[in-house]
């Protein structure tokens, strides 16, 4: 029995765009305001789930051809990549560096290797959370 | 229509490096005379001017709110009636837009509407099957809906 799903089809291609949209910006606020990157991974996640649910499992995975198991591992390099940098300036591991750039379109702006560790672990929850999902499930 | 507003973003850039001044009130001002010399070249182009089928979106607008409160105080008519006499009907309304987008806002509307709901969508796309509260006449329902909202929907998507 395969129903009609116009409705549903074309309405997650319009909310779907806004959803990843407010993800970023989560991601983005994560300093001074509610947000970071396990947040914004879940949001990010909620996407794609949307997404599953109005098309198929094989549709999805053509459209996104990643492999988030690969994606998990790059995460979790990236969080030890940001603590262990630390030990080449001989301060105690774990130790952040901050500072002002004059970049050429945002201005002045304050960056943070906390930001690196954060995309780290946006990267781990989005891979984690699509891997269990597409693992329960897939027909394997 | 794209094209149209493509070619009028461009000519305000052409106008913002014209003037030398990069802030918005200078692409304002492009963009104005931009649209003055795609409204005095209106005839060459194959498809109506944009800010006609925009028009067309506001009325559209306008009319969804003007049928939520009509229906909105029916309903509440109906609630606050003694005796429920009703006669709550699911009847297939014959509809003739094609994109999918059509389909989607006519069916949203209808079912923002209170007392009429879209239950199904036909696998062909030609009649959606809709619940309503009280209907004395089938062939008067089929027809408001179509000259109000199917109406609206057409002037904004005839290219």
């Amino acid at each position: 029995m395969k129903t009609n799903d116009v409705i549903l089809q074309t309405t997650t291609k319009v909310v779907f765009f806004i959803i990843f949209l407010f993800s970023i910006h989560i991601f983005f606020a994560g300093h001074y305001s509610p947000g970071g990157g396990f947040v914004g991974g879940l949001l990010t996640t909620g996407a794609i789930v949307l997404l599953l649910l109005a098309f198929d499992l094989k549709t999805v995975q053509k459209a996104l051809p990643f492999n988030f198991t690969i994606m998990t591992g790059i995460g979790l390099l990236l969080a030890l990549g940001t603590a262990s940098g630390s030990i080449f300036f001989d301060v105690p591991f774990f130790t952040h560096a901050f500072s002002h750039f004059n970049l050429p379109l945002f201005g002045e702006t304050s960056l943070h290797t906390a930001m690196i560790f954060d995309a780290g672990v946006y990267l781990v929850v989005v891979g984690a959370a699509i891997t269990m999902i597409q693992t329960i499930g897939g027909d394997t | 229509m794209a094209f149209q507003i493509l070619l009028n973003f461009f000519i305000a850039s052409v106008w913002m490096f014209m003037s030398s001044s990069m802030n918005a009130r200078t692409f304002i001002v492009g963009y104005l005379i931009g649209f003055l010399l795609i409204f005095m070249m209106r005839r060459f182009f194959k498809q109506r001017l944009y800010i006609e089928r925009l028009w067309a979106t506001i009325k559209l607008t306008l009319l969804f709110f003007k049928e939520l409160t009509l229906s909105n105080i029916s309903v509440l008519l109906l609630v606050l009636r003694p005796n429920l006499n009703i006669q709550p009907m699911i009847f297939a309304l014959p509809t003739d837009l094609e994109h999918d987008w059509e389909i989607t806002l006519l069916a949203s509307l209808i079912t923002l509407t209170p007392g009429t709901i879209v239950l199904y969508v036909s696998d062909d796309q030609r009649t959606l099957y809709i619940h309503a509260i009280d209907v004395d006449d089938v062939d008067d329902a089929i027809d408001s809906i179509k000259n109000s909202f199917e109406k609206a929907i057409k002037e904004v998507s005839r290219p």
